[in-house]
């Protein structure tokens, strides 16, 4: 097939050059603005090194992780998904409709079932459509919580009848807490798809240039409805995660959730124009977030200001990188 | 819902495009909404309801034709709702600590602002603007993908909304804002003049002047417009100004008319804007559409989700129908998508 080749060839040519290093460079630097801002809290809170804390900073983090895994693969493809938080609310509305069932596999079965339907109509509109994804995805967030509020006519739901769901949220999985175990285990998963499988290098043809992706042999179309696929059933388990966390289904939850995903993914080194981003590059981003907000959470600094901190990082992030695309241009 | 009409010429004169419009096929649908609405509500073609209808569609419409312009350049802006209500808040706490300065006390027991009515309109112009240009700068010269740069904004701003309100509404209790929502001349609301005039002026300037066929060069082919020596990231940084004050007006008449301000208001009418844009025949891809169609898909809009108010459809059956019309607009007109070249 060549791919393997392809691939080599691929990952070379998305190394960022010398300027972008510092801000958008390899993981060994993204470890390192880790293990400082972690020096940081240790000098600014006494026990800030504690397992307990690091327990919660990677309970705040997980859910938001693995949407942000999906969000990695779609950016790679070169498209966008503003809809997960619309995909995490509708899916987990519609399991919460089957709670008075009282079985797990139908009420996660539908919460997750949900997710790839709507990341299935994403990819459909996008690649066979062809309407431009940040239409189709903007449009889907308002239509699926507008469903999810119809629904569920406003009125938040309690699976605490449904033990097996609140498992995702407090239950233990390889002795770790459920959230962390999945947000590793569905990372390695990840990593594994996009590196040591054939999907792999065709996701990151597609990306960087999908005419000659196509001209190679690539069924573009398909990857891309594979990771609008991917992308809509991780959103639906983030938002199981946190709903079976909190035990409280809110169909007004998860919002600027797609923010906060999309800066996770771009810290973690993704180009917005595609073909480039990893997904160990997005674990490392999500934990400098997780402690980045523990940091601002400590100095007492309010939620909505965090919500404007999110939004510099991304700025932050994208600005240095003018130059090249002034060239480009 | 035929939005996708095609109209290859960029630039119509002002009589042929007005002689296009009485044929166009959303004329016939906004007369289809006044017949449907008129045969099945006694209260739809009231001049109560009419009135309510012409000062909401100022706002949406106001929206949309910012929405227009910046998406006529081939780029997107999804900050416009976030801008509206964010330069209508900061204007307020501003002229609260104007009047701090010098002594007076403009905001008063259960958060009633009650300090001159027209430091605030200022202030709000001024931060629409500021906003715009800083949303254009990040595009234009920083190269920030528009989407992204205005996402962020969108954030930020929604957050900055909550940091400056600390979650209460403020009531705008002087007498210019009352005026301002509540005045009309002959039954025509004064919100609905302010968007005319400035309908008016954007079609003029988009129409008839340099700026305006630049505009259109740029959204129809950007490489071409440099090399032919046009000054982009200027003209690009001008649209987002414009889109910046577009906004900041809806602002002020929909605060006005609702006599307060609060952090979460008009959240998700970007969606709104930016569906009436297209169905307006806006290109999402640049280069097509006119401040004239945009307002006979604002009217259409309004006049459908009046109804559906009318019929007492619910805000969620509403932004469905919103986000449907969105999908179908852009699905039917040729020239938003792009097909993968196969």
């Amino acid at each position: 097939m060549g791919l393997a080749e392809q691939s080599t060839i691929q990952r070379v040519e998305n190394r960022p050059r010398l300027p972008d290093r510092l801000v958008v460079g390899p993981d060994a630097i993204r470890a390192a603005v880790l293990i400082v801002l972690l020096a940081a809290g240790a000098l600014l809170t006494p026990g800030y090194l504690s397992l307990e804390n690091f327990r919660i900073l990677l309970m705040s983090v997980a859910a938001v992780g693995i949407v942000a895994y999906g969000m990695t693969l779609v950016v790679i493809s070169g498209e966008i998904d503003l809809a997960v938080a619309g995909t995490a609310v509708l899916s987990a509305i519609v399991g919460a409709t089957l709670l008075d069932t009282g079985s797990p596999v139908l009420v996660i079965g539908a919460t997750l079932v949900t997710g790839l339907a709507i990341g299935l109509v994403n990819g459909v509109l996008t690649a066979f459509v062809g309407i431009p994804s940040l239409i189709v995805t903007l449009a889907m967030l308002g239509i699926s919580r507008a469903v999810a509020n119809i629904i569920s006519r406003g009125q938040a739901s309690y699976p605490d009848s449904v033990a097996a769901y609140l498992w995702f949220g407090n239950g233990k999985l390889l002795g770790l807490p459920t959230p962390i175990a999945l947000l590793l285990s569905i990372g390695a998963l990840m990593v594994v798809l996009t590196r040591f499988t054939t999907f792999g290098p065709a996701l990151y043809a597609t990306g960087g240039n999908t005419k000659a992706a196509v001209l190679s042999g690539i069924r573009a179309r398909s990857v891309k409805l594979s990771v609008f696929m991917i992308c809509g059933v991780l959103a639906a388990t983030g938002g199981m995660i946190e709903s079976a966390r909190l035990s409280y289904i809110n169909p007004a939850a998860f919002a600027g959730l797609e923010l906060e995903a999309l800066a996770i993914t771009v810290l973690g080194g993704a180009a917005l124009a595609g073909g480039s981003g990893s997904i160990l590059g997005t674990l490392l981003a999500a934990l400098i977030i997780g402690v980045v907000n523990n940091l601002l959470n400590q100095l007492g600094v309010s939620l909505y200001t965090q919500r404007v901190v999110t939004a510099l990082v991304i700025l932050a992030v994208v600005l240095p990188g003018y130059k090249r695309r002034q060239i480009a241009k | 819902m035929s939005a996708s009409a095609d109209h290859p010429r960029p630039r119509p004169s002002l009589f042929a495009s007005s002689l296009r419009i009485a044929r166009d096929p959303l004329v016939l649908l906004i007369l289809a909404i006044l017949v449907l609405g008129s045969l099945t509500s006694e209260y739809y073609l009231t001049m109560r309801n009419l009135e309510t209808l012409l000062r909401f569609m100022a706002v949406i419409g106001l929206l949309s034709l910012g929405v227009t312009i910046v998406m006529l350049t081939g780029r997107i802006d999804l900050s416009v709702a976030a801008i509206m209500v964010f330069s209508v808040i900061s204007a307020v706490v501003f002229t609260k600590l104007l009047g701090g300065w010098i002594g007076e006390r403009w905001v008063v027991r259960g958060n009633s602002f009650v300090g001159p009515a027209s430091v605030v309109f200022l202030a709000t112009l001024v931060v629409g603007c500021v906003l715009g240009l800083m949303n254009g700068i990040g595009i234009a010269h920083f190269k920030v993908s528009s989407f992204i740069m205005t996402l962020v904004t969108l954030t930020a701003l929604r957050g900055g909304n909550y940091i400056l309100t600390d979650g209460h509404p403020y009531y705008l209790q002087s007498d210019a804002f009352r005026w301002v929502g509540n005045a009309d001349f002959l039954g025509i609301p004064f919100s609905f003049l302010v968007f005319c005039s400035v309908l008016a002026f954007l079609a003029w300037l988009m129409g008839r002047t340099n700026f305006g066929r630049h505009v259109y060069a740029i959204g129809g082919n950007e490489k071409a417009a440099i090399y032919a020596g046009l000054k982009t990231n200027r003209i690009v940084i001008l649209t987002f100004m414009i889109s910046g004050l577009c906004s900041a007006v809806a602002g002020i008449l929909f605060t006005s008319r609702l006599a307060s301000v609060d952090a979460p208001l008009a959240s998700g009418y970007e969606l709104t804007a930016i569906a009436i844009a297209v169905i307006g025949g806006t290109a999402l891809s640049g280069g097509v559409g006119s401040p004239w169609r945009t307002l006979l898909a604002a009217v259409a809009f309004a006049a459908g989700l009046n109804l559906l108010s009318i019929w007492g459809v619910s805000t969620w059956y509403q932004n469905l129908a919103i986000g449907l019309t969105l999908l179908i607009a852009v699905g039917l007109s040729p020239a938003s998508r792009k097909r993968l070249q196969l």
